[in-house]
Parts: structure tokens; sequence; C-alpha cells
């Protein structure tokens, strides 16, 4: 989110309306809302076990995408953004301007 | 492929037990005529047992978790086993005859995020479907339960077993659920019961009359299709499993016991005594019903249905020989195409031919 | 998932996972030349890492610094932990977490020790162990051999014949289930240096060689046969806790499993009464 120049940070943290379970590296879930259902591959994994609502995406995609993979820092954000958005939108991932807390940061 | 046929294709290959159904009890409010239980609590597994059971079953991978009984809601603590499933992400569906579901329980199963409420009803009549139940009034609670259920956004399933006492009514309920706007599951299978007792089986309808269900557009959909006799199988059909049951599924007993299926009474382990992925993984009996393919079944392979048969595997279990084949399948199969099943041409159990009518000679 | 981002890894941490007696042991590192010598080592005793029982993760640091695998092995306990100390290596290991870290030379001395460690303490918990012995599968069975060294277990290992399986011929893995005991095979060699195979079979007979004139089993006392177990189970750390569950182990294994003297004379023939 870019707000008069500035780039703001953006939150997320794991919805509890899902199931979820790890299965050979790999996340499953399905929305307990829709029942619609994901898997998410090792990069993506890594992003959704980040996801306690604490960690700022920007410091998760640094500190656990770049040193991992080889991928640049722009990319990688932009990538990050997109997919974070999708699973948003789903109702699968929380996103927030701020730190999250609570119940859904399980 | 769809993305849920691929998970469950990596399930089988890394051995994982993606799905688990989980008796929660055996006792229940109801006295099915057809129920293969004993009701009596010979000593369930108490609130801590259940909740590590949990803890240990996501841990070995369980995405699937379906809990059933006996009736789950004669449970004081189901609600407490339920969240505590949810807490650790489970899919959770849950079986009831919803008898004691009224809106504070059916907001609490909402709010829970439960996947699936799978509700049994025997007749669109209250009167056959409590002759069935034997508890007066049942009838009327579970359909009340239904729309509970559906009024809080809950996904509800009628599943109809059929048997002899209910088969005129399965359209009834069929109408029924429309009007409810709930799915519609019918099942003809009637499992012995647990301890070996053949005489449930009594209760199962005619062959006659589930040749007749088979060819119900509105229950099979393209009837031709349905009932056409099998192709010649192809070598991956003998390299198959017979279903998930040991390979990415298996079955727990209120008092830890591990099975293959709840209709495979193979004991495995006892999550009393060993750990479950301990169990899963080592013993002895899982290893051997894995071991099992089509090819590995000595009447079954060679029958023109080894590539289309719901042969359950369990079923051949109870009837003496995991290997062996399952008669009530073989009557499926035959009632279902007109061939009769390797099983049935093999001597003791060949059935006669249908009758041929012979036309007389064209006078001249 | 469309939008899930798929990028290389860049430090490839390779793991490879070692299964023994039913108990998979994911190793995981950076250094591939490690990796491969590991493949190389225990090969026939390799799993999937998916779904591991425990996960080790090992640091390789350089050979020139001084790393003496002849140095006492020192193994005590830290808390929860169990730390494990040599010339050539250290490592820590927590049974409750089943995880564990080891920093070592590059040399597979090291890693067979932790992993003998390891494996150690999770039979402990399960009322099996590793044991000072050869043992074989003969007709679905296994037998083991029992002895220090010199008593004759690589002699007897050496001749074992064509129909028998061999396990091991230097450690032997006891593995205790639900009342019975299994022989299971290991890749751990001793002066044969040949990799056993990885079989198991449920126990038939212990037996405590002794070289003589002769090839002759006797009977011993259920006494003798504990302390002779006592004597050949592998004991890494003098924790009384874990001495005290082994010795239970020990007199439950008498009692199941038949415990006799061996005596042979070093020749092919010994095998006839075997099995």
């Amino acid at each position: 989110m870019i707000l008069g120049g500035l780039i703001t940070e953006k939150y997320i943290s794991r919805s509890s309306a899902i199931a979820a379970r790890l299965v050979g590296g790999e996340m499953m879930i399905m929305s307990a809302v829709d029942s619609t259902f994901f898997t998410l591959n090792e990069v993506a994994t890594v992003i959704w076990q980040a996801a306690d609502g604490q960690t700022s995406l920007k410091e998760i995609v640094h500190t656990r995408i770049c040193s991992d993979f080889d991928v640049d820092l722009a990319q990688a954000q932009q990538d990050a953004d997109q997919f974070v958005s999708e699973l948003a939108n789903h109702g699968i991932l929380n996103v927030s301007p701020i730190p999250i807390t609570g119940a859904d940061s399980r | 492929m769809s993305l849920l046929y691929e998970m469950n294709q990596k399930a089988l290959a890394l051995g994982v037990p993606i799905s688990v159904h989980l008796d929660v009890t055996y006792r229940c409010n109801e006295r099915c005529i057809h129920c293969y239980l004993d009701h009596d609590d010979h000593g369930e597994m108490t609130t801590p047992e259940i909740e590590d059971l949990l803890a240990q079953l996501a841990d070995a991978g369980v995405f699937f978790l379906t809990l059933s009984g006996g009736e789950v809601f004669m449970r004081r603590d189901f609600f407490t086993i339920l969240s505590h499933a949810r807490r650790h992400l489970f899919n959770v569906k849950v079986k009831t005859n919803a008898a004691m579901i009224r809106e504070p329980e059916a907001k609490q199963l909402r709010d829970l995020g439960v996947e699936q409420i799978q509700i049994s009803v025997y007749s669109h009549r209250a009167e056959v479907h409590d002759a069935v139940t034997k508890l007066p009034g049942s009838h009327r609670r579970t359909i009340e339960a239904i729309r509970f259920l559906k009024s809080q956004g809950l996904k509800v399933v009628i599943a109809n077993v059929l048997m002899g006492v209910n088969v005129d009514d399965h359209l009834g309920v069929m109408a029924l659920a429309r009007e409810l706007q709930v799915p519609y599951t019918l099942d003809p299978t009637i499992t012995p019961k647990m301890d070996g007792d053949t005489s449930l089986l009594d209760l199962r309808i005619a062959g006659e009359q589930l040749g007749q269900i088979f060819r119900q557009r509105e229950l099979v959909g393209n009837v031709e299709e349905f009932c056409a006799p099998p192709t010649a199988p192809d070598e991956s059909v003998m390299d198959g499993y017979p279903c998930s049951a040991g390979h990415t599924a298996c079955y727990i007993s209120p008092y830890g016991d591990v099975f293959p299926c709840v209709q495979f009474p193979l004991p495995c382990g006892n999550i009393r005594q060993q750990k479950f992925i301990d169990i899963w993984r080592t013993s002895a009996q899982f290893n051997e019903v894995r071991s099992i393919r089509a090819r590995d079944l000595p009447v079954c392979s060679t029958c023109a249905h080894v590539g289309t048969c719901t042969r359950c595997p369990g079923l051949a279990y109870i009837e003496g020989n995991m290997r062996g084949p399952s008669s009530a399948d073989c009557e499926k199969s035959f009632q279902r195409t007109g061939i009769p099943s390797a099983n049935m041409l093999r001597g003791t159990t060949a059935r006669p031919g249908p009758l041929v009518q012979i036309q007389p000679a064209p006078i001249s | 998932m469309s939008a899930s981002p798929s990028y290389a890894p860049l430090t490839t941490q390779e793991s490879i996972c070692i299964v023994i007696g039913g108990t998979r042991i994911a190793v995981r590192t950076t250094n591939l030349e490690f990796v491969r010598m590991l493949a190389d080592r225990y090969i026939g005793f390799m799993a999937s890492a998916e779904n591991s029982d425990a996960d080790l993760d090992v640091d390789i640091f350089d050979n020139s610094v001084s790393a003496d695998p002849d140095e006492d092995l020192q193994v005590l306990r830290d808390g929860q932990e169990w730390v494990m100390r040599r010339g050539d290596f250290f490592a820590r290991w927590n049974p409750a977490t089943c995880r564990g870290h080891v920093r070592q030379a590059a040399n597979p001395y090291a890693i067979d020790s932790v992993l003998r460690i390891i494996h150690s303490l999770v039979l402990a918990r399960r009322g099996g162990f590793l044991l000072h012995a050869a043992s074989a599968i003969r007709n679905g069975r296994a037998f083991l051999f029992m002895g220090v060294s010199g008593a004759g277990k690589t002699t007897i290992s050496r001749f074992a014949p064509a129909d028998a399986n061999l396990l091991t011929d230097e450690i032997s893995y006891v593995l205790a289930e639900q009342g019975s005991y299994l022989g299971c095979g290991t890749p751990f060699a001793g002066e044969l240096a040949r990799v056993g195979e990885n079989l198991s079979a449920p126990m038939s007979t212990a037996f405590l060689l002794e070289k003589g004139p002769e090839n002759r089993i006797e009977p011993i006392s259920k006494a003798l046969a504990i302390r002779a177990l006592m004597r050949n189970i592998l004991f890494f750390a003098h924790d009384s806790a874990l001495v005290k569950r082994v010795f239970d182990s020990a007199c439950k294994f008498a009692n199941e499993v038949p415990v006799r003297r061996l005596i042979f004379a070093p020749d092919q023939r010994v095998w006839n009464i075997i099995g």
C-alpha cells in the first residue's frame, strides 16, 4: 500500500476459519467458510507459517525468503503482495496495516 | 486432476493418514434396528485421552476428521472435543441423528466451523423412521434440527440407509431432502454386528429391488452408463488398491482400537498402548492390508467386475477372508449389470441365469 | 494456487533420512559432499525424509582443526537434553522434541556415533536396546550372538550360510514391540565392514558366545543371562534413570527370549545347530 509516497507496512495473520495441515512440506488449507481448497508450495508455506500477525510482510520476505531462496528483494516483495492478496480475498489470511493481536494470530 | 485428488495421491505416496474416522462413543439415544454396535459403555476414552489423541493425529498429518458414534451428543464433553479438534485445524465432519440438536447447539456448531453434518433419515414418514430408530418423536426432532442447522448456514447431508422396511419410502426421503435443500445419499449396505453376528443381514433389501433402485435416473443419473457391463480390465487395474483403508485412512473406536475402517474390524493396535503413528507405520496388520492389490485376490482377480466393483475389503474380512469376495458387493455388481461375479459362478453360490422366453415357431 | 511464489533454494539444504528399526532420523546439512558420503555409507537404510521421527541438523567444520575420534566419548544429561562430546564432534539431542544438532568434522564416524546414541536412547524408552552382538535371520527368526571383542562375533558372522541374512556383525538392534522382541538390521559395521541387511524378524534365541573345541548349546541361569545382557548392552551415559530402565528391559527380555551359551569351534558347522 502506498500512501502519499510512503510504503506502509502490512501485517498478516492466519485466519482461524480454516482447516489446515502440513503434508510433505506443503500446506493443505480449506476455508471453513466456503470450502475452497488451497495447497501452498514451499515458499508460500514459509510465508504462511511466519504469518503471526506481529512480523511485517516486508520483514518476512527479507529474513525468511531472500535469505533462503534465489530471488531479489523487489521481485520477492511483489510476489508476496500478490500471494497475500489472493489468500486475503478468500478469507484465509488477515491483512492489517498494524500488528494483529488476538485469537486469529494462532 | 483436482487439487484434492493430487493431495490424496501425495498422501498415498508418503503413507500419510490424511483421513481418520473417530467414534467418540458407542452409546446412543436411539436403537436403530440395523445398527452393528454394542451400545454399552465398556470404558470409552476420557476427555484428556481424546485430546491427546487429537494432538497425535494432527502430528501424523491427519486433515479430514469425521466424528461419529453411537450418538456424539451423548458425550457431555462433545463440544470440548470439537473445539479442541478445531484448534488443531482439522477439517471436521460430524455424523449425528441430530435429535439432540436445538438452536444453541446449531449455533455452536456453526461458530466452531464444522465442515459438514451428516444426518440419517430413514423415511419421510415419522412412523417408519421412528420404527427404525426405536425412539418415538425422533423423526420430528431430527427434521427440526436439520432446519436449525440450515438456518445457521451449516452444510447438512441426509443419509438414507435402504432396508426392506423403508425401501418404499426412498423417493419420499429424496423429496424431503429437496424441500429442505439438503443433498441426499442412499446406501443399501448393512454391516454385520462387530461381534460377527450376521442376523442384521436379513434387513437387507431383496436383490431385485436393488436392481430397480439402480435403474432410477433420479438416483444414478445416466442409467445406461451406470448399468453397463464392465469392459475388460487392464494391468493398471490389477495393480490397484481396493480403497483408502489402511493407505490414507483409518478408524479409531471409543476404546482406542485402531482398524483400517469402521467396516473392517481388524485390530491393528490400541492407542492406549502405543502411539498412533507407531501403530500406523509398524502394525503388522496394517502392513498386510497395504500389501493387497487386485492381483492378490484369488477369486476377485478373475472376475469381470474386478475394475468396477465396489468391493469392500472390510466386508470381505467379516465374511472370513480379507482377500476374498464380499458377497454384498457381488450382489450389487450383478444387480447393476446383470453379469454374475466370479464368486457367484464358483459353484456353491452359483445362481441360475435369467430365464429365456421360448418363442413359438411362426406358423408358415 | 496461482499466486504461490516459486524460487530455487539458495543454500541447498539437503536432507537424507536414515531408518533403522523403523525409526526415521532425517539428517539435514548444507554440505553436499557429506550427504553423498552418507548416502553411500547407509545404502539400504534410506527412506523419504518426509514425516521423519527425528531431525538432526549437522554442521561440518574444517577438518584441519584437531579432530580426534579416539578421544573418549562423553555423554551427559543437560536438563531436558543430552549432550555428546568427543574430539571430533559435539552434539545436543532433545528426546522430547526429537530434534538435535551436531557439529562435527567431515568424517562418518562422528555421525555414526551420534546415530547409535540417539537410537539407543529411543530404544530405551520403548524397552529395547543396542547390543554388542552379531545377529542374523534364519528361517524367519532372528538370532543374537553376544560377546565382547574377541568372543567370536565376526567369526560366526563370516561363517553364516547363504540362507541366513546377516543383520550386523557388531552392533545389534533389539526392538521391543508389545511384549515381543524383534532383531533389526543396522548399517553399523564391525571388522567385517559389511553393512547389514535392512530386515527385521522376531527374536528366537540370544546366544552368549564362547570359543571351544566343539559346537554345543548349553542352558544358562536367568541371572547369568541378565548379567551377560547387561555386559553387552551399549551404554553411553551413567545416568541412573537410564541404567535402571535398561536393566528392566534386560530382565523382561530374558523372561521372553531364550538365552543360551553357544560353544563353538571356528568353522561353519556351528550353523548346523542354529535355526
